[in-house]
């Protein structure tokens, strides 16, 4: 490159991922000083430490400089290549952590990406591979990211604190992306999840089941709750059982939900039955902050619209999380995008809180290291 | 008597109603940049106009119902104004990375010591936990049949507009 873009500073380490996913996709460097300089043990984590080995991996010629404490990360993005690769995620926090990162980077990449991720598939902090899988593959779909090379599958579930579980995630390339027109979530038609269970009784999936469907049988009866009780190596290396939920709309809208039980040694244990209750109930606030695209996947359906052709892009999304604000001041530094964000109070009764409609005009960005066949 | 009262009442009342509309027009157009402004110039105005029609306070008839049209839509901006907090303002207004920026400069005195001022709020957003989720706060009681009902049109079995 001939003169290097101006990079960008921040502090401290929240926000990491969006920050060195934004500057691969913008190309523009970016400089992240004081990460917890004031703690009794500074710098960088294990887990983001492999997050950056991970973005080592899919790109190519990216420069990163760490000081001896890890406080300090200086990231110049090299271009996104793909291809086949695999990576071990620190048991810390969970592949979703990664994964989410992850869609956000491959319908951009030179070689289309297949990698096999192993670690932690279900906790209790970050979006589970299950929900992920339910909620933003749809949505991709949505912006023309589809076809036969598009996959997530489970093959080993893991659980904390050991970890010990492996998933395929494979996503073909796109040169440009469609711009959507997402302002009406349609009604929900049916809700459907996965029970699993790993390192215990089998007989705890069906307990978390019933115990689910005693309260959403009261808005809906097409309800199907699978259980997934996986055996010998497919297991993991640590006990514990969980539920996704996802309820789907008549206009393809996800809205998902998960609870995940205690990891080994943590915290006191949990009863099957209330962590069926608890979670129904955290589907359902879900479907009250409602939306076309649920709270966890707000951040990527923006910056996918912020990606898209130069055209306008509509979505109606529940109330914003912070996480999400926060990616749209960052959206606005690396691309220049601001929104325009309208409040739609909730007019109808009976439909939830109020919703957020955010529109934007794409930039125009296109694959260019796409190989042309 | 009274009906030609009310009559001479309306059509004085009318330029100051179209006045009024402008300025209304006006401060919706501005009211991105500075939506706090307009709400202190339509709140100064609301009390004007009541001290006007304190003299009118009397007057009955058909054509009440029109004298406080501008205070009653002067009340239903403001409570719009206060029920939905100016998003835009809250994303791109003021961004927690300027007071760090800011207690950088002041951190230096006399270039050798330094301030350490314990700036909770900011540093533990800016060291907190990396993570998308949005958990609920205030979690609802979904055994009651009223919040249970605040979301029952969004399914197919709730009921459908034409």
């Amino acid at each position: 490159m001939a003169s290097q873009p101006h990079s960008l500073s921040y502090v401290g380490c929240n926000f990491l991922r969006q920050r060195l996913v934004l500057s691969t996709l913008s190309g523009r460097p970016v400089k992240i000083r004081k990460i917890r300089a004031k703690e009794e043990n500074p710098g960088l984590r294990d887990f983001e430490a492999s997050f950056i080995r991970l973005i080592d991996k899919v790109t190519n010629g990216s420069r990163i400089e760490i000081n001896q404490t890890g406080t300090t990360l200086y990231y110049q993005p090299g271009l996104l290549y793909g291809g086949v690769l695999e990576h071990d995620c620190s048991p810390h926090r969970s592949i979703g952590y990664y994964l989410e990162s992850l869609l956000c980077l491959a319908p951009f990449m030179k070689h289309p990406l297949r990698i096999v991720l192993r670690g932690v598939t279900n906790d209790q902090v970050d979006p589970s591979v299950d929900v992920l899988k339910a909620t933003a593959l749809p949505l991709l779909k949505k912006f023309g990211i589809d076809g036969e090379g598009f996959e997530l599958k489970i093959t080993r579930r893991g659980m904390p604190p050991k970890g010990g579980g492996e998933v395929i995630f494979a996503c073909p390339v796109r040169k440009v992306l469609r711009p959507i027109q997402s302002t009406d979530p349609g009604k929900i038609k049916r809700i459907r999840g996965t029970a699993y269970s790993v390192r215990v009784s089998p007989q705890i999936a069906n307990r978390i089941v019933d115990s689910a469907r005693s309260i959403l049988n009261k808005f809906i009866p097409d309800i199907y709750i699978y259980t997934d009780h996986m055996k010998g190596t497919s297991s993991g290396k640590s006990p514990g059982f969980g539920l996704s939920l996802v309820a789907e709309t008549t206009n393809g809208t996800f809205l998902g939900a998960e609870l995940a039980s205690n990891p080994q040694g943590q915290g006191t244990a949990v009863l099957p039955e209330e962590l069926g209750l608890n979670c129904a109930k955290l589907l359902l606030e879900e479907i009250y902050r409602g939306g076309c695209v649920d709270s966890t996947n707000q951040s990527l359906v923006l910056l996918l619209m912020t990606l898209g052709q130069q055209d306008v892009s509509k979505v109606l999304l529940g109330p914003l999380s912070p996480y999400t604000i926060e990616f749209l001041r960052h959206l606005r530094s690396f691309f220049q995008i601001m929104f325009k964000i309208e409040t739609k109070p909730s007019h109808e009764e009976l439909q939830g809180g109020e919703k957020v409609l955010m529109t934007c005009v794409g930039i125009g960005f296109s694959n260019l290291s796409k190989t042309i066949k | 008597a009274s009906e030609s009262e009310s009559d001479r009442k309306g059509i004085q009342n009318a330029p100051e109603k179209n006045v009024d509309g402008v300025e209304w027009a006006e401060s919706k157009a501005v009211e991105d940049e500075d939506g706090g402004g307009d709400v202190e110039n339509l709140l100064k105005e609301e009390e004007e106009y009541g001290e006007e029609n304190d003299f009118s306070a009397d007057t009955a008839g058909a054509l009440k119902w029109k004298e406080d049209l501008t205070q009653k839509a002067a009340e239903a901006f403001l409570r719009q104004q206060q029920s939905a907090p100016n998003l835009r303002k809250l994303v791109y207004g003021t961004v927690a990375e300027d007071a760090d920026e800011e207690d950088d400069a002041d951190e230096e005195l006399g270039g050798l010591f330094h301030v350490s001022r314990p700036d909770k709020e900011s540093k533990q957003k800016a060291n907190a936990l990396d993570c998308s989720k949005f958990p609920v706060e205030t979690p609802q009681d979904w055994d009651l049949d009223e919040v249970m009902n605040s979301i029952r049109d969004c399914f197919v079995t709730g009921k459908w507009e034409a």
